[in-house]
């Protein structure tokens, strides 16, 4: 809301730049965080062995270029940037970086290390030009909990470093289900530092939420009620800001269609459910080779891998009640994979807070700075620190925020719900937080405002309100107000 | 299936037993008795959740009786068993120990997640009885609720119940590889039962369930485990009996795991009967031959008659020390179980230390007030985890001593009857697998013991941390509003003393968790191994007993034997012999019980 915030971070980062002048060390590091401002947000795709990380990535940027298989694939931590024109430089631990070939197959990139060890690489970036990527880079990891140890510490240590903070702006966490060790892995995002506002920048997801219901058709509907009940749950809420349910194989599909494809959907539709009933029964029947079955094997095949049993069935029964063009059979599968809902979520919990999460991710930078090479004038930056920290109400709300969904700060539920709302945990912009439609007008809005401020002005005043309550109480008002002074007069 | 043709042995040996006035040895074969009458061979079905555990039992025996969910399913082991009439029994165990029976359709209220959510109702398993072939052989198939991870604390519970399975097959789908923790509970599943084998399920989803399959197979090797594995499709089973259509049976990949269950699994643990039956037969009936063979062999040669005596009562001295307390078996044993005990203890103390140290960490590195909840789950977790692998490890050490102290007995009760021995095949030490089922016992005793303790002490503990906590927690807005006066400086030093103090309470408040932990789990060890001592002690003595009975009644037959009428003589030789000769027909009996060529590791 106050775009003070980033510009007061800049400045205490370059008040910094300034008095660390003697150390290129802590210097560099700083300027990196003071470019890394202006740099698109950066969204790591994190979560276990085949999870779907790479095809959530594919999904998001529209394209093919993150390379999926059966097995386990990404090793390592893969860098999606936007650039002029496709470039891949591989940045080892030791030794300067190195540009790779770029080759694609079938549209997918293939990245070969060029005989360099998966161990040895510290990250690869990869250039793409893509209008996806522009407002957000998207960051690949290898799966936690990976077959391989080494690769899932890579990805702990990437996502988790112990002595830095993490790369990442943002995390998206994919979980299949929700495991032990997905729920220890969103702790261990809690961090100790500035803001103190652990679920603020993790986004947990349901991958591959079409097989959740074993593929049937009705798969979508019962993966987004198992995602309604995670997000209810008390402890993940506490983690992450919301759970969605994406089907990426759809999503990703879907997006890139191609009309062989539609056509290929379409001739299967058409015939006879005789002779397409049975080859929807599974997998190694769809790809069977059958006189009377529609299609040549081959197709069947190419079809099967790219839009799964799930995808093929849905878009067979799409198609046979009445969606007759491939652009619109395309959009029908992506609004089913729920990645619609996904980047609607990203937008208001991610780029909306793009400034917040930015300015999160700097001041933790030169908090590390500031503890690891004390000078004499770091005591007055360690105060702006604090005064930043201190002073700017979204940090406040953020910190008040974490403090109702971990329960630190304990409020009757409705009004909880209420209090969450206006703290921009649905979203930052002021009708989100007021819980009204998009587009309400400002009178409408006006009214809702006023409205919450008198009832947080009376349980701050209220003396039945306890010490906590009457502090988030005020915090609330404080937040009302700055809606109010936001308005349109 | 060995029952019939092994009870029928058994039953014509307790008959001779009873006609030869040894009722020492009918008690013994009253014991095989019994053990044949219970024919369960259990197999456990575990894995992670939603892997399609449920479904793959409703596919086994094609019939919807697990209940199955998108969401979260199974909340109680279900073990289904064979029965004339479909029925449903609860129980429940430890404190409120009882069983009821419930209408079958009401079995989803009980056993699933949306009926009974966490198990409110304090189950310990639902046992659900069903008309089917498969299951008439005595095959129990155990649904168990799916972990989150298998190193959680359900996990550790599930592997407390390995030993007492015959089987186990661990589900995991083919949308991904075999991930590091369902590698590791193999490896030690391998370790602790007989059978292990993975299931593949949900092939017909997945096109790419041949490469999961290769790549399972792969990690399977570069571990070192040897475990079958079966890529099934439970939704194309069920089809294909519903429609009664024989290729689809066949994709479904189903027939090769029945076969493993029956061929395996069934003929194993039948095997394994036969075997031990056929073994006690043998040693009961060498030891009734053995006073009639000393009598025979008096009357055949009267001159060496005193001999023969003066022989026998020197056996009969050998076998009295056998019985006696310097024994040399006695003694490995009452080493055995005080080296047992130290080290068990040992054992225990230092996986506690090890999460004693992980935990202060943990809480150095966060405001305990903040991680409390993940922490003791955490910690609930690893003690369980912890003491459960002791627990296992103890098991497994005691069942190396029991053999040891078999091998021992053994030595010396070969050389008890050396004269009478007649070249037959040791079986004095054929009781060594007789163990098997002893050792289930004490295990599944233990079991319940340590599931207690987690159950009391975790719980008790856990919400004594809680509410001192919770203390700390109310100190909170206190400090904020003297922060508010004093300013930021003060609410910081004051935030900062109090978080130390929060850390310090909560690490002591772990230490004596671990403590209690210690005692509580160090007692059952120790409970555990002073019943495996008596048990052994118990068993080997009345063998040793056995023995003397057998060489006092040879020594009394060679004694009076000595009569001067040939005729006599003539005519007790040949009773003698025909006696004798009834008892070879019976040791062969009990010699084809066993399955000639067919060699299994016991």
């Amino acid at each position: 809301m106050t775009p003070g915030l980033g510009i007061a971070v800049r400045g205490v980062l370059r008040d910094a730049v300034d008095a660390y002048r003697d150390s290129p060390q802590a210097t560099a590091w700083l300027r990196q965080h003071l470019a890394r401002f202006d740099e698109p947000l950066r969204v790591a795709i994190a979560g276990k062995v085949k999870a779907g990380k790479s095809t959530l990535l594919n999904a998001l940027v529209g394209e093919e270029i993150a390379p999926t298989d059966a097995g386990e694939c990404t090793r390592v931590v893969t860098w999606y940037q936007d650039g002029p024109s496709p470039k891949v430089l591989m940045i080892p631990r030791d030794g300067p970086p190195r540009p790779l070939t770029v080759r694609r197959r079938d549209g997918a990139l293939t990245i070969d290390l060029g005989g360099t060890p998966a161990e040895r690489v510290d990250r690869l970036v990869v250039d793409w030009p893509s209008q996806s990527l522009r407002a957000t880079s998207l960051i690949d990891t290898p799966g936690i909990a990976s077959m391989s140890a080494d690769t899932s510490a890579r990805a702990g240590a990437f996502l988790v470093p112990e002595d830095a903070p993490a790369p990442a702006d943002a995390v998206l966490y994919l979980m299949r289900h929700l495991h032990v060790s997905d729920v220890r892995f969103l702790e261990s995002f809690h961090d100790q530092g500035v803001a103190k506002a652990a679920p603020v920048n993790t986004v947990a997801i349901l991958s591959r939420a079409d097989e959740i219901g074993v593929g049937r058709l009705d798969a979508m509907a019962s993966a987004r009620q198992i995602a309604g009940r995670y997000r209810r749950d008390e402890k993940l809420r506490s983690l992450c800001q919301t759970v969605v349910a994406v089907a990426g194989l759809l999503a990703q599909s879907g997006r890139t269609m191609r009309q062989a494809e539609f056509t290929a959907l379409s001739t299967l539709a058409t015939a006879q459910a005789a002779d397409t009933e049975p080859l929807l029964l599974s997998a190694d029947r769809f790809v069977r080779a059958s006189e009377t079955a529609p299609l040549d094997p081959e197709t069947r095949a190419a079809l099967l891998d790219r839009y799964g049993l799930f995808g093929v069935r849905l878009g067979i029964t799409l198609i046979r009640r009445g969606i007759d063009d491939p652009g619109a059979l395309s959009a029908e599968l992506v609004k089913r994979s729920g990645l619609d809902e996904l980047r609607t979520v990203l937008t208001t919990q991610f780029t909306e807070r793009r400034d917040l999460l930015k300015s999160r991710s700097a001041l933790l930078a030169l908090e590390l700075v500031l503890a690891r090479e004390p000078i004499p004038a770091s005591v007055p930056l360690a105060r702006e620190v604090e005064r930043i920290t201190a002073g700017a109400h979204e940090f406040t709300e953020l910190r008040l925020l974490t403090a109702l969904r971990t329960r630190v700060v304990k409020l009757p539920q409705d009004v909880k719900a209420e209090a969450e709302r206006l703290l921009g945990g649905d979203g930052g912009t002021p009708a989100a937080r007021l819980g009204l439609d998009p587009s309400a007008d400002p009178a409408e809005l006006r009214a809702a405002v006023l409205e919450a401020l008198g009832g947080w002005q009376r349980r701050a005043e209220s003396p039945l309100s306890d010490r906590s309550q009457v502090g988030t109480a005020r915090t609330l008002v404080r937040t009302c107000e700055g809606l109010l002074a936001a308005l349109p007069r | 299936m060995a029952v019939p043709a092994a009870m029928e042995l058994v039953d014509l040996a307790l008959r001779a037993a009873h006609a030869y006035e040894r009722p020492d040895l009918a008690v013994r074969l009253g014991h095989t008795r019994h053990r044949l009458e219970d024919p369960n061979v259990r197999v456990l079905i575990v894995g992670e959740f939603k892997q399609g555990k449920s479904q793959l039992v409703n596919a086994l025996i094609n019939a919807p009786v697990c209940p199955v969910d998108d969401d979260l399913a199974t909340a109680v082991p279900t073990a289904v068993l064979y029965a004339e009439q479909p029925s449903v029994t609860l129980v429940w165990e430890g404190e409120q120990r009882r069983r009821s029976d419930v209408p079958v359709a009401k079995l989803a209220d009980y056993v699933s997640e949306a009926g009974n959510p966490g198990n409110r109702q304090g189950l310990s398993r639902a046992e659900v009885g069903l008309p089917r072939n498969l299951l008439k052989d005595g095959l129990v198939l155990v649904d168990t609720p799916g972990v989150g991870g298998l190193g959680s604390a359900h996990g550790a519970a599930t592997m407390a119940t390995l030993p007492t399975a015959d089987a186990v097959l661990l589900v995991s789908d083919a949308s991904q590889e075999y991930t590091a923790p369902e590698l590791d509970f193999l490896a030690t599943a391998m370790r602790l039962c007989p059978n292990v084998a993975g299931v593949i399920t949900k092939t017909d989803l997945y096109p790419h369930w041949r490469r999961i399959t290769d790549l399972d197979r792969g990690h399977l090797a570069a571990a070192g485990i040897t475990a079958d594995l079966f890529p099934v499709s439970s939704v194309l089973r069920l089809e294909a009996v519903r429609s009664e259509d024989a290729e689809l049976n066949t994709e479904s990949g189903f027939a090769a795991l029945v076969t493993f269950l029956r061929s395996e699994v069934l003929a194993r643990a039948d095997d394994l009967d036969r075997r031990s039956t056929s073994q006690d037969v043998l040693a009961v009936a060498d030891q009734m031959g053995a006073t009639m063979r000393a009598e025979l062999a008096a009357q055949q040669n009267p001159q060496h008659a005193a001999a023969l005596v003066s022989d026998l009562e020197i056996a009969r001295g050998r076998a009295a020390a056998l019985k006696d307390r310097s024994a040399r078996w006695q003694h490995t044993l009452s080493d055995g179980v005080q080296d047992l005990s130290a080290d068990i203890e040992h054992d225990l103390r230092d996986r506690l230390r090890v999460i004693g140290r992980e935990a202060d960490g943990l809480l150095d590195a966060a405001d305990p007030a903040d991680i409390w909840d993940q922490f003791g789950e955490w910690l609930e977790g690893q003690v369980a985890t912890a003491t459960s692998a002791n627990f296992v490890w103890a098991g497994q050490r005691a069942e190396w001593l029991a053999t040891q102290v078999a091998e021992h007995f053994a030595a010396e009760g070969d050389a008890v009857l050396p004269a009478l021995r007649t070249g037959r095949t040791g079986e004095v030490g054929g009781h060594v697998d007789r163990l098997e089922r002893p050792e289930q016992e004490r295990l599944s005793i233990g079991q319940k013991l340590y599931v207690g303790a987690r159950g009391g002490y975790g719980g008790m503990l856990m919400i004594g941390l809680a509410t001192t906590l919770a203390g700390f927690a109310m100190l909170n807005p206190l400090s904020i509003g003297a922060g508010l006066l004093f300013g930021a400086k003060t609410v910081r030093e004051e935030q900062a003393r109090q978080l130390a103090r929060r850390k310090s309470d909560a690490k002591t408040a772990v230490r004596k968790h671990l403590d209690e932990v210690t005692f509580q789990v160090g007692k059952d060890s120790r409970d555990m191994l002073r019943q495996v001592q008596r048990q052994l002690r118990d068993h080997f003595t009345s063998l040793a007993e056995e023995l003397q009975t057998s060489v006092d009644s040879s020594v009394k037959a060679a004694q009076k034997a000595v009569s001067g009428d040939e005729n006599v003589r003539r005519a007790r030789i040949r009773d003698l012999e025909a006696e004798l000769d009834r008892i070879a027909k019976l040791e062969e009996r009990a010699r084809a019980l066993v399955p000639g060529a067919r060699k299994v590791l016991v």
